[in-house]
């Protein structure tokens, strides 16, 4: 058995910045990740990071953004954390090496972001995640960081009410090993992947999500799931806000714009959950094509789509087939962002699960509420990264986690035999992945999406339960142990399908529309009912169960909701 | 392009009592305009074999995942599309694939692990080794202006995908070689005025295996997808590590000699490197009408040695030129902005 002070799974932005906390106080710290930490899903993140660096910006502002942003549910007290600790989190980021865009005087640069009242979004030209995550990985090779690459999380393990380490997989070789640890913090991102169209990773599944729901912990806010307006139709890959800003036209299959139907004075530029409804209800009103709507360039012009619109106009051809020069751009509203996640205090410690932490997106610290600002996530992901690690060096130096909690090697025993079992499951009348996969999130797409109802969400919940049954009986066909992948794509699926079960429960039981979540059936906000979180948890027999948890607040009454006007 | 069915030719591999063995398996896939290998990949392993192994995650050539050997050059499978192979593509500088069959095969230069998986171990190891991180020391300036990271933007661009390692011809002849990605690496952080041991880093760079053991093939340039072209920032870590009088070892004494040679005979075994590297650090413009007579061919004769050139006057010029106004090695790459979110 392999024994850690911290162990941290996930090596994104959050757990790389935790475990910097861990190995700089000295402790023994490890990550581990399922792929290698350069190529987790924080590098996709191309537009930047939010903090009130510039003198005349106000982190207080930051936060009234944030609160208003997030429809009033995100946490207050873990907002003033985040807004008040991000300038010193960027400026930590720069000392480190992170090579961020400069103003002429040399200070970091900072441009505009939606929903906020000053440009205070840091970036480093068009690659602000990659260029902090190689920074973060740069250090983790300066301090001697253990990380567990290739390593693929099979289950948090407890000892009474307490996280005690985890069971991991060496891809390579197929190995089981246990790893035991004082303090466990899961840092695996987000589960775009559950909807058909997303921006995001393949390997966002959620993993650590629902395998700390089945250690114990509660998840939050589930529900709240952000719909980017223009993903390219087939593929999802993003098309920025910025083509909108040039002047497109967002046009149905009559050819004719429809946003002054919905937003008449902002039309195109309206905010993102705005656009992404009006562009449904075209789709469902049969004025789309084929599930999209398009968006227009033609009328700018060839020069101007050749001198601004560059790369916008290779990846339309290279992953629609269409040169906007002379045919629109095919886009539906994808998937972008998940706003639940485990539900943690403001240090981002489980209050379930007594030694388990998250932190960035798998995290439900709630900043975003329900619906986050853009360029907040990877401000959250080097602040809660950071405050998350600190907190675990104090627990496990001054609190409770000073003693080891004792590991199970019938855990190892147990996850070997469901792996056994799966590789068992003969082809001949089993069920296949890609089919389980493919109507799974077709279904959340159309009925858990941008619109819900309580008939939609009712089919969504039909087929959670038939993707239950068949991953009774899906099979893999390779039963070899070196690099299977077919095994992990098997136990990602089935991380998927838990968390559906969950998102769908809380969007039905949310009979209100607030951020990301738009009932048709309920069209209104209701403040007096649902200023606050659903929890949800899963028993030993596997059941999901739902839960409310309050909405913390601090004293400002600048943070009283009011309606969300832009 | 049609929906059309296409051939995939996939070399497959398994280890068997601790040795490799391959096999090459066609699967039919059917493909469209947006097909790229990665989706024709993922279809054979979701529809046809679920037992294909291959890496991927972002699929829009940020995370360097699914770097593979495809049809003559390692490629990005998800930045490639299936038509761009089979037609060709001359912007992207792709001959279109003999039979019309597309050939699919693991990384080189790197041991296989399974079907298209290699080991990125010894990469790594090799990037680690160069020690890639920002260092406090006597050189380092904390005064950053608006253009301090031109430098370091282009190499910063770098995803570890492998591929410049996979095709470089250096490595198959030295495997301890560092490899392109990792000396673009070091570039990245000699070019960053935060740094505090340029110095240093370049004596070590300057040592075996390092900058001096490029061949200067221009696989790496050809291979990566992110355009880093590693190889640049071999010829500018190798200008810098002379500038900074970093001579005392066989790369940098070849290239003094080489130098003397061309100013004394006005000849060199390999008068386009010259050129080359000329056009590679972008001051062919400021030489003018001496380079340009160059460029034209006045340095005839590719063997070295057995007499003057007709007009050594001119290649002298040439040289007083580059004395007189010497060449920023340092090429820049402007911040490209901010991007989406
Ligand atoms: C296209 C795109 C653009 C974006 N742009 C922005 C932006 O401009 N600004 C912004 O603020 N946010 C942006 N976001 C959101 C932001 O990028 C993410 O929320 C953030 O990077 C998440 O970081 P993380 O550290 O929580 O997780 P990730 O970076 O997703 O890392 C997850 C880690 O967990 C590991 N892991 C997962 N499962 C397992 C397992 N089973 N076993 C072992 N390890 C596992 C993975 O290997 C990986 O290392 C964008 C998102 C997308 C999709
Ligand atoms: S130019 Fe040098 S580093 Fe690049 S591939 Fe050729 S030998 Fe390798
Ligand atoms: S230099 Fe280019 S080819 Fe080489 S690893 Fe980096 S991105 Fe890949
Ligand atoms: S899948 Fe990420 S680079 Fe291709």
């Amino acid at each position: 058995m392999i024994q850690h002070d911290i162990l941290i799974i996930g090596a994104g932005l959050a757990g790389m910045r935790a475990a910097f906390e861990g190995i700089s106080a000295g402790l023994d710290t490890a990550v581990v990740s399922k792929i290698h930490p350069l190529r987790s899903h924080s590098c996709a993140a191309q537009g930047g990071v939010n903090a009130a660096i510039n003198p005349k910006d106000d982190w207080r502002h930051h936060a009234y953004d944030t609160v208003k942003g997030a429809d009033y549910v995100g946490d207050q007290d873990s907002i003033d954390l985040m807004c008040s600790e991000a300038p010193q989190a960027v400026l930590d980021m720069d000392a480190m090496g992170c090579p961020f865009s400069r103003e002429e005087d040399g200070t970091i640069a900072q441009r505009a972001f939606g929903g906020q009242n000053f440009p205070r979004t840091a970036y480093a030209a068009d690659r602000t995640g990659h260029a902090m995550l190689h920074t973060l990985w740069e250090q983790a090779i300066k301090l001697g960081t253990k990380v567990y690459d290739e390593y693929f999380l099979m289950k948090i393990t407890t000892d009474g009410g307490r996280a005690s380490g985890a069971i991991v997989m060496d891809v390579k070789t197929g190995k089981l090993h246990q790893i035991n640890a004082k303090a466990v913090c899961i840092a695996t991102g987000g589960y775009g992947r559950l909807f058909a169209s997303n921006t995001n990773a393949m390997t966002n599944t959620g993993d650590g999500l629902a395998h700390a729901m089945r250690a114990g912990a509660a998840a939050a806010d589930l529900e709240f799931v952000q719909f980017h307006p223009t993903g390219l139709r087939n593929s999802g890959i993003l098309i920025s806000e910025g083509v909108r800003g040039e002047g497109a036209y967002l046009i149905g299959k009559d050819g004719q714009r429809f946003m002054q139907k919905y937003a008449p004075n902002k039309l195109e530029l309206a905010s993102r959950d705005v656009v992404s409804r009006s562009m449904t209800t075209e789709i469902m009103n049969g004025n789309g094509v084929n599930g999209g709507v398009f968006l227009d360039v033609r009328h700018l012009g060839r020069d101007l789509i050749l001198e601004r619109l560059p790369q916008i106009r290779q990846l339309s051809i290279d992953f629609e087939g269409v040169d906007p020069i002379d045919q629109p751009i095919p886009v539906r509203p994808t998937c972008h962002y998940t706003m639940g996640g485990i539900r943690t205090n403001k240090m981002g410690q489980s209050e379930q699960l007594q030694g388990l932490f998250a932190a960035g997106e798998a995290a439900c610290v709630s900043v975003h509420g329900a619906n986050r600002l853009g360029a907040n996530s990877l401000l959250e992901t080097i602040v809660f990264g950071k405050i998350t690690g600190k907190d675990m060096v104090d627990f496990v130096t001054n609190r409770e986690g000073r003693e080891r909690p004792k590991s199970d090697a019938g855990d190892v025993q147990e996850v070997s035999a469901q792996i056994a079992q799966l590789k068992a499951r003969p082809r001949e009348g089993g069920a296949k992945q890609s089919d389980i996969r493919k109507y799974l999130t077709e279904a959340m797409q159309e009925y858990c999406g941008v619109f819900r109802s309580a008939e939609g969400l009712a089919q969504a919940m039909d087929a959670v339960n038939r993707a239950k049954a068949d991953m009774q009986k899906v099979f893999v066909d390779d039963k070899t142990d070196a690099f299977n992948t077919d095994v992990i794509t098997a136990l990602e699926l089935g991380n998927l399908v838990l968390l559906a079960e969950a998102t769908v429960m809380a969007a039905i039981e949310r009979t209100e529309s607030r951020g990301a979540q738009s009932r048709i059936d309920y069209p209104k906000r209701d403040d007096a009912n649902w200023i606050v979180h659903i929890t949800s948890t899963v028993d030993p027999n596997g059941k999901l169960t739902l839960g409310r948890d309050a909405v913390r607040t601090v004293d400002n009454p600048q943070y009283a909701p009011a309606e969300r006007v832009y | 392009m049609q929906e059309q069915t296409v051939t995939f030719r996939i070399l497959r591999g398994t280890i068997v009592n601790d040795k490799l063995v391959q096999r090459t398996q066609d699967f039919e896939v059917p493909c469209d305009a947006t097909t790229t290998v990665l989706h024709a990949l993922e279809w054979i392993k979701g529809e046809i074999d679920g037992t294909l192994t291959f890496r991927r995650s972002c699929r829009a050539s940020i995370c360097g995942s699914c770097g593979m050997y495809i049809n003559g050059r390692s490629r990005l499978a998800c930045k490639t599309k299936v038509n761009d192979i089979l037609a060709g593509n001359v912007a992207k500088n792709i001959a279109p694939a003999k039979d019309g069959v597309i050939e699919v095969g693991p990384q080189r230069n790197q041991p296989v692990l399974k079907d298209l998986v290699v080991d990125i171990e010894p990469f790594y190891a090799k990037v680690k080794t160069l020690d890639p991180f920002v260092q406090d020391g006597p050189e380092k300036d904390e005064h950053v202006t608006k253009d301090s990271f031109s430098q370091v933007n282009m190499v910063s661009n770098c995803i570890m995908c492998g591929a410049c390692y996979s095709d470089c011809t250096a490595m198959v002849e030295n495997p301890d070689f560092f490899g392109p990605a990792a000396l673009a690496k070091a570039y990245r952080f000699v070019a960053d005025p935060r740094e505090g041991n340029k110095t240093e880093r370049l004596k070590e760079l300057s040592e075996k295996n390092g900058i001096w053991d490029c061949t200067r093939c221009n696989m790496c340039i050809d291979a990566c997808p992110k355009g880093v072209a590693p190889m640049e920032a071999i010829v500018k870590l190798r200008s810098l590590a002379m500038e900074a009088g970093i001579t005392d070892n066989r790369g940098a004494k070849h290239a003094m000699v080489f130098k003397d040679d061309i100013a004394t005979w006005g000849v060199l075994n390999e008068p386009f490197m010259l050129l080359k590297t000329a056009g590679v650090v972008g001051a062919l413009g400021q030489l003018g009408n001496a380079l340009n007579l160059a460029k034209v061919g006045k340095i005839p004769n590719p063997f070295p040695f057995d007499h003057k050139v007709d007009k050594l006057d001119e290649v002298k010029a040439i040289y007083r030129e580059l004395q007189e106004n010497p060449i920023d090695v340092r090429t820049r790459s402007d911040d490209s902005g901010p991007g989406a979110g």
